[in-house]
């Protein structure tokens, strides 16, 4: 350190003193000790060597609300924007070792940028330190890091309750009386400290609760300039950092403060009612924040006693696209949103248009996730719909307003009964009558649920006009479904289940569901089971919407029977349907095929392929799968592995051969892929695709940047036959930490049915999902001696529901082959490793 | 007097009441009723589980005619109602001893 330096700091000693002496060492002057103290490590940050990465330096505590006294402790954190390494070291020694050398007591914490990407909750004092970090020098993009930090809505919730915390064991120890005889200026209740606390308190939830305390501003600072002139005369008389105002240091204090009277008793009593008074003064003050603090909850949003509010109303009138995450606070928390929050919208939303309630990518993602059902949603959409906002953000429901449709059943308003639609889906969460647990089991298999609610909040907008109404709620749908940019499947189903939502309540009680016809038609429509539980759904709280009491029990059984009857058709009669040449689908695919696929490569890989293949997959995927089976040779694997949101894609197009599709599960299995949806296909050449949706819950695709190449190299090794996959598998299902624990177990389904289906016997099954299930089910098929063609994977909560398609020798099986394979399957899912050992010795 | 009560499928409905419209006769009941006849339902299979649909989804049509008109009624509902597979419901004729009217006491002539 330069000598001007170490004269500098003591000549700010000096004077510092010198005002303690006096009595006048209050808050200016210990602000501007430590504007000199922050001149000198300034000094020593710019003479250090930097290291390599960015580098700041935060004062924190007191230091860093500029209360620095005497023998203060001088807590700084020095922030490395990567790792620290040795020049980072070196940089350390130089900032801090002269620190020490004169005298400074120095508390430095030392982090690097990654330790901020998470909350250590285990060290709550570090991050009140924090709470008032502020920024002395080096990197302006750290600091702002560090402020960007502290605004999170987490970090600011854990500040104020560890504060909480903090605050009671504090007071707990001076057994909650600020009336101390000996009292610790900065510790006991009505302290320094109680001071800070509600400061913190306030600025992490609501600022402006400052001016609405019990004592005003001016009473709080002259407490606050008292207690420091106080504490800066305890430091001076104890050289140390002493804060306890004990009898003996009462005496001095009072003299140094100059009180009057003509014995030191009469001096101190003076001294001491003035102490009580601004004591009494902070902890009120406390007490009434602590009681009026609402919680954080999101940007510029608290939970209050009357609900969720903005903070800062005045940013909330120019920030359109904070209002959404008003609401949905409200929903994640049970409570509902504020009059004034509600009164706030119903003033500003006419000077926005829809697109500035969603702006930005995050903003639509937050649209769509606000329109997940659950509980609060109905209440919460109609708090929106009633302060305008909803009706904004979507002008075509605004349509529908107070819109009366007369007829005999309607019992609402167009937006009222639209509404109630979304009130009886989230009501389904929690089923309130016998035989709506079915439904409810449909709900929670849903891929994406709010699509489901974002088709009920528009299905009947085209009821503005008198004309046919579904049409004209699709093209008013299309426009919403551009604003919200969604992918195009969505945007597909979306339109879909608007086009098609009075198809089954038709099909349900105006035809005869007994009258195969009627089902075969139905499931044309529907396609696929996604859309036939979707378009179920809608329809029930649909027709629940019109009247109170028009989904009678009856016509509830007449919706499932249907239901189940396409559900049927669908999963076990589609292996019979097959894509030929006159599928309308495949004339559009071979027009818009692109100029790399020949119409020989499509037609070679899709005809023969269950038509169901072109409902499942949109036309790039087909593409891509037929380029993925060009020159594809025995014991060839090609395959694609891809992310899609939370889950995993994984396509594989090999040549039929025993075992294949136990393999390929195996092989996933073993990497602790968990299958949650998937099909197996196989055309007339032998050709197979297998198209399976997995959850990687070891994270391994995440943690390994080779993890794709190690999955799809296992997948070659193992079809070709130079891997076993059972051993490795075997040791995972055996191990502790995969056995799933607290799920109740339940008898396995198993069913063999050789009428639904003209050339596949079809075997159905229903089991706990656990790691390796198809991969031990599939085996057990394929040492039957049976072909697997198709299968169906599905899930449902902890169940997996699979649906293989399968023959013996190119025919279905016989009664002696149901039996004998249903007891074998049996055996494999009741866990006895015996038999299972058994079946591997003789493979 | 008579009191024609037809079970029928419940797509059937509209067609029955149309044709009794067509007999000038408006005045009917119609109830969502569950039952079954000699086809004593049948199994079902949802997700490889089988269950029993024993009691049928149906609904039932009560009017009370003149003994003169009995006849043309129940061929108009028989012809409306009837798909010729099994399940299409039936028609009972009870007769009527008296009726009146709520609102006036009258009694109905019979």
């Amino acid at each position: 350190m330069p000598p001007s330096a170490f004269a500098q700091l003591d000549a700010a000693r000096q004077e510092l003193s010198a005002q303690a002496a006096g009595g006048t060492a209050g808050r200016i002057a210990l602000e501007h000790f430590s504007d000199r103290v922050d001149g000198l490590v300034r000094q020593l940050f710019e003479s250090a060597p930097h290291p390599s990465s960015d580098v700041a330096i935060f004062a924190l505590g007191g230091y860093g609300r500029r209360h620095l006294c005497l023998h203060s402790d001088i807590d700084v954190l020095v922030l490395f924007g990567g790792p620290i390494g040795l020049a980072g070291e070196q940089f350390l020694r130089t900032l801090l070792h002269p620190l020490w050398d004169v005298g400074l007591d120095v508390s430095h914490q030392v982090r690097e940028r990654e330790d901020l990407a998470q909350l250590d909750a285990s060290n709550p004092t570090f991050l009140l330190a924090l709470a008032d970090a502020r920024p002395l020098v080096g990197s302006p993009a750290l600091f702002e890091e560090v402020a960007a930090f502290l605004d999170a809505t987490e970090p600011r919730a854990f500040v104020v309750a560890s504060l909480e915390q903090l605050i009671d064991e504090r007071h707990a120890a001076f057994n909650d009386t600020p009336y101390q005889l000996e009292p610790d200026v900065k510790d006991a209740p009505g302290g320094l400290r109680d001071l800070t606390a509600l400061r913190s308190l306030a600025r992490a939830t609501d600022a402006a609760l400052l001016t609405r305390l019990p004592a005003d501003r001016a009473t709080l600072d002259e407490a606050e300039d008292f207690l420091l002139r106080i504490r800066s005369i305890l430091h001076l008389e104890a050289r140390r950092n002493q804060n306890v105002l004990s009898h003996e240091m009462q005496e001095k204090v009072a003299e140094r403060l100059g009180y009057p009277g003509t014995s030191a008793r009469q001096q101190v009593e003076r001294v001491m009612s003035d102490y009580f008074r601004h004591a009494r003064s902070v902890s009120r003050a406390l007490k009434f924040t602590r009681r009026m603090a609402p919680t954080p909850v999101g940007r510029n949003l608290v939970r209050t006693r009357d609900g969720i509010r903005f903070v800062d109303a005045a940013a909330a009138r120019s920030q359109p696209e904070s209002w959404l995450p008003l609401f949905q606070a409200a929903i994640d928390r049970g409570v509902p949103v504020t009059d004034g929050a509600l009164g706030l919208i119903h003033a500003e939303v006419n000077r926005y248009d829809a697109g500035e309630f969603y702006p930005a990518p995050a903003d639509r993602a937050a649209v769509l996730a606000f329109l997940t059902p659950r509980p609060g949603l109905y209440a919460r959409l109609s708090e929106m719909h009633d302060c305008g906002l909803l009706g904004r953000m979507f002008p075509e429901f605004a349509a529908i307003s107070c819109r009366v449709v007369r007829d005999f059943y309607h019992k609402y308003t167009v937006d009222e009964h639209t509404l109630l639609t979304i009130r009886n889906l989230e009501r389904l969460g929690a089923p309130s009558r016998p035989g709506r647990e079915r439904f409810a089991a449909q709900l929670a298999d849903l891929r994406a649920p709010e699509l489901l609610v974002l088709s009920l909040l528009l299905h009947d907008v085209g009821k503005w006009r008198d004309e046919e109404h579904a049409v004209e709620s699709v093209r008013m749908a299309r426009q919403v479904l551009e604003r919200l940019q969604l992918p195009a499947a969505d945007r597909e189903l979306v339109e879909f289940l608007i086009s098609n939502h009075l198809r089954m309540s038709v099909a349900a009680f105006r035809r005869d569901i007994d009258d195969p016809e009627v089902v075969r038609q139905f499931a044309e429509l529907v396609g696929v089971e996604e859309r036939l539980k979707m378009l179920c759904l809608m329809t029930l709280v649909d027709v629940e919407a019109v009247s109170l009491d028009i989904l009678t029990p009856w016509r509830e059984e007449l919706l499932w029977r249907l239901y189940v009857d396409t559900y049927n058709q669908l999963t076990l009669g589609y292996g019979d349907e097959l894509i030929d040449n006159a599928q309308g689908g495949l004339a559009t695919l071979l027009a818009q095929a692109p100029p790399h696929l020949s119409e020989s490569d499509i037609r070679q890989f899709v005809e023969g392929l269950p038509r169901r293949y072109l409902r499942l997959f949109t036309p790039d995927a087909v593409y891509r799968h037929v380029q993925l089976a060009r020159d594809i040779q025995p014991d060839h694997v090609h395959a694609v592995l891809e992310q899609k949101g939370a889950a995993w894609e994984v396509t594989v197009v090999t040549l039929d051969k025993p075992f294949l599709v136990s393999n390929i599960c195996g092989v996933l299995s073993s990497f602790g892929m968990d299958i949650l949806r998937g099909q197996a296909m196989t055309n007339p050449n032998g050709l197979v695709l297998d198209h399976f949706e997995f959850a990687d819950e070891e994270r391994f695709l995440e943690l390994n940047p080779d993890g794709r190449a190690s999955v799809l190299r296992a997948l070659e090794a193992v079809v070709s036959g130079e891997l076993d996959v059972a051993a490795r598998l075997r040791a995972r299902e055996q191990s502790l930490v995969h056995r799933r624990s607290g799920i109740p177990h339940f008898a396995p389904v198993i069913h063999c049915d050789n009428h639904s289906s003209r050339r596949y016997t079809i075997l159905e099954i229903i089991e706990k999902n656990q790691v390796g299930l198809l991969h031990r089910i599939s085996r057990v098929i394929s040492h039957q001696g049976c072909n697997v063609d198709l299968v169906l994977i599905g899930t449902e909560g902890e169940k997996g529901i699979l649906v293989f398609h399968i023959t013996a020798g190119g025919a279905k099986l016989t009664d002696a082959g149901q039996a004998a394979l249903t007891a074998e399957l049996t055996r494999a899912l009741e866990g006895n490793d015996e038999i299972d050992q058994g079946h591997r010795a003789t493979e | 007097m008579k009191l024609i009560k037809a079970i029928v499928r419940p797509n059937k409905v509209d067609e029955v009441k149309d044709a009794l419209g067509k007999l000038s006769i408006s005045g009917m009941t119609v109830t969502e009723v569950r039952g079954h006849g000699k086809q004593k339902g049948h199994t079902a299979v949802y997700r490889g589980k089988e269950y029993n649909v024993s009691l049928l989804p149906k609904m039932a049509v009560e009017t009370v005619v003149s003994d003169g008109i009995v006849e043309e009624v129940i061929r108009a509902i028989i012809q409306a109602a009837r798909t010729g597979e099994i399940g299409d419901g039936r028609v009972f004729v009870i007769p009527v001893e008296e009726a009146y009217r709520i609102r006036t006491g009258e009694k109905d002539p019979i």
